[in-house]
């Protein structure tokens, strides 16, 4: 894999606290954003900053699969949500919208709308719980970890667990999931490096991936928005 | 020459890939899915260990340890009577899932699931049966979902609540391997005793982390939602003793049976409150699982081969209850019961007799009342608990009379006449609700139900020796 080991490679100046900055931007995105598309890039660049955290502390190699792993699983997502989004669209929506179209119709939908009352409150609470996980990191240290890893990892847990909370969304209750998933790999990982416990933590997130888009798909199908 | 502890690996998955592509006959997957969890739960109580014996022209030889992959397979007579156990209550679950759900996804997952949890038993070391287990409670997802609505909250809680068990659990095995180098770092295995406490709350639905429980049992597919809990819940009970048998230390930790004991107090008498004050089937049968499951937490708290083994006896009679009352429940949902509201229920009984049966005998089996397959565990158990703790014993018993209540009431609604002609029957055409057929499986699980609660003798003597084979009881 040199191409992408190159580009992590590349981006090792930011396998620090940039990176951790990233992973907070991205899950606090998650929380708050409704907008499949922007929660689908938003996690695509997390496992990005997770997996430039993870040079750190194993081979560059092992944290270009988790990555590869991670993007794999955005796929997964993009392709249920894009199936789900064919299957109860409008007849006057148009199928596809460009990227750009997209961008300017969210920008105008802010300027007119302002923030929505589900998104501030998404907000407050991933601000409580950021606040919490400072306050936790230099509390509870974890054992052989750098500070902004500890940081990453319990922004990570705290803020999957939140988002698993508050969403009923199958594909939302999944990305929960991999980022409480991704927090905990980013500790395990160091402690146990083999190839095979990467293998076994990558079955159950195809799993859990394959489960989500199986729920969301059947969600679509029946016409049912609530669980 | 074959090593048999790979059959129950290699088989089930294979049978997993069969029984899916011929879902379209439904009698075939059903039947190909309980021959296969038959055949392989005889087998595995039957070939001896440690022998090569001849099977179908090939030898086949039990027992040892086979390197797959890398990793270490090591099968011993604890992990026969477990795998065997998980494969008959399989075998059950898919026979009467034949008739009353079928066509179900609940056949090619369930075979899949059973060769992963046989994984999870025989694999070293005990990270690579935390990872199967997570995989096997993720595939679940596909089973519990009713193909016929949307999205479920029980599959989705019951993975987000175990899901968080899996950090806890990794983290013990690498917190107890430092443990052994600096013995006297106790606060490693303070952390071991908090994470371990917390993982198989979150994986066996322990108060305060119950809430799946009665999701799953509600509005997952009935039988699918009884596969959870006796055979999912069974593979995560042989994963918390294979924790307690590998790191003695921690059944050994201060406070250990006091703390297990008090949260199976807690559930129990929790569950039995929720399950008096259920009117909907489905939750009600969560809630008895769940005093169950307090029951058996009552039982490991008394730290005694005695208690494991009450506890291993709690488990082994559970399908018998718990699968009856999802038999019932379905059968119930394939006459008319459309939504599991308590005017839905007036008068089915009249029309669906044999449902309402199965759903009273499991209900008085999961109550454990007398003649019940549930009694067996809960009688030995009040009498080993009433001289040094009458307290626990008062409350045990007041939650089996609560889940009585829940059973009685809905029972008083089944049996009652409906409010008005389109109350009850939902105007569906009935599925396979009167033939022979169904009726007889119904019958002979209700008569294996009352068998094994006039003659628990075989699984007792099976739970004893199981509780004997372990060895990380201190007193």
């Amino acid at each position: 894999m040199p191409l992408l080991g190159d580009l992590l490679a590349r981006l090792g100046s930011l396998a620090s606290m940039p990176a951790v900055v990233g992973v907070f931007v991205t899950a606090g995105l998650l929380v708050v954003s409704q907008d499949w598309r922007l929660n689908l890039i938003a996690l695509a660049a997390q496992y990005l900053f997770v997996a430039l955290l993870m040079t750190q502390v194993v081979r560059l190699e092992l944290a270009a699969v988790k990555a590869l792993i991670g993007w794999l699983i955005c796929l997964v997502f993009y392709l249920t949500e894009q199936q789900a989004q064919s299957l109860t669209r409008a007849s006057g929506e148009p199928s596809d919208l460009a990227l750009q179209d997209w961008f300017a119709g969210r920008l105008a939908g802010w300027r007119r709308q302002g923030i929505s009352p589900r998104a501030a409150f998404g907000l407050m609470a991933a601000m409580l719980v950021a606040v919490t996980v400072y306050a936790a990191a230099s509390i509870v240290p974890l054992p052989q970890m750098a500070e902004e890893f500890i940081l990453a990892c319990y922004l990570l847990a705290g803020l999957g667990i939140l988002l698993l909370g508050l969403s009923e969304d199958p594909l939302r209750v999944g990305i929960g999931m991999f980022m409480v998933l991704s927090g905990f790999d980013l500790l395990y990982v160091s402690l146990e490096p083999s190839l095979a416990v990467t293998g076994l933590f990558g079955s159950i997130s195809f799993v859990i991936a394959l489960g989500m888009a199986y729920l969301k798909t059947l969600e679509a199908t029946t016409g049912e928005e609530d669980a | 020459m074959i090593a048999g502890l790979l059959l129950f690996l290699v088989l089930p998955l294979a049978m997993a890939g069969g029984v899916y592509a011929l879902r379209r006959w439904a009698t075939l997957s059903a039947l190909l899915s309980v021959g296969a969890a038959l055949i392989l739960g005889i087998l595995i109580v039957v070939l001896p260990l440690g022998r090569t014996v001849e099977l179908w022209g090939r030898q086949i030889v039990m027992g040892g340890r086979v390197s797959l992959l890398g990793r270490e397979l090591v099968l011993e007579e604890t992990d026969r009577i477990a795998i065997a156990f998980l494969y008959l209550t399989a075998a059950g679950v898919f026979a009467l899932a034949w008739r009353v759900s079928p066509g179900t996804m609940l056949f090619p997952v369930g075979m899949g699931l059973l060769s992963l949890f046989s994984g999870s038993l025989l694999i070293r070391p005990l990270i690579y049966a935390v990872l199967l287990v997570e995989v096997a409670v993720a595939l679940s997802i596909f089973a519990l979902q009713p193909e016929d609505r949307g999205p479920t909250r029980g599959g989705l809680q019951y993975l987000s609540f175990s899901l968080l068990a899996l950090p806890g659990l990794l983290a013990i095995h690498w917190l107890m391997g430092r443990y052994a180098l600096t013995p006297d770092d106790r606060t490693l295995l303070d952390a071991s005793a908090v994470l371990l406490a917390l993982s198989f709350a979150l994986l066996l639905g322990s108060v305060p982390f119950h809430p799946w429980v009665a999701s799953v049992a509600g509005d997952a597919e009935p039988l699918a939602s009884a596969f959870v809990l006796t055979v999912n819940n069974g593979a995560v009970w042989f994963l918390l003793l294979s924790f307690l048998e590998t790191y003695p230390d921690l059944s050994a930790y201060p406070g250990f049976a006091t703390f297990v004991s008090g949260a199976g107090l807690a559930t129990v008498v929790l569950g039995g409150l929720l399950a008096a004050s259920q009117r909907r089937l489905g939750r009600l049968v969560g809630y008895g699982a769940l005093v169950d499951t307090g029951v058996a937490l009552v039982a490991l708290g008394r730290a005694s081969q005695e208690g494991l083994a009450l506890a291993l006896l709690v488990l082994f009679v559970r399908p018998f209850g718990v699968v009856l009352m999802a038999a019932g429940l379905k059968g119930l949902q394939s006459w008319g019961l459309r939504e599991d509201r308590p005017e839905s229920l007036r008068g089915l009984a009249n029309d669906v007799p044999l449902a309402t049966m199965a759903f009273l005998v499991g209900g008085i089996s999961t109550a454990g009342l007398p003649i019940s397959a549930g009694f067996a565990a809960r009688w030995s158990l009040y009498r080993a608990l009433a001289p040094s703790n009458l307290l626990t014993t008062l409350f045990t018993l007041l939650a089996s009379a609560a889940v009585m209540v829940g059973v009685w009431r809905a029972l008083s609604l089944l049996v009652a006449s409906p409010a008005s002609s389109d109350e009850g029957v939902g105007g569906r055409e009935p599925r396979g609700a009167r033939d022979w057929l169904t009726a007889g499986l119904m019958v002979l699980a209700v008569a294996a139900s009352v068998a094994v609660g006039l003659f628990p003798q075989f699984l007792t003597s099976t739970a004893v020796r199981l509780a004997g084979l372990h060895t990380f009881i201190v007193r």
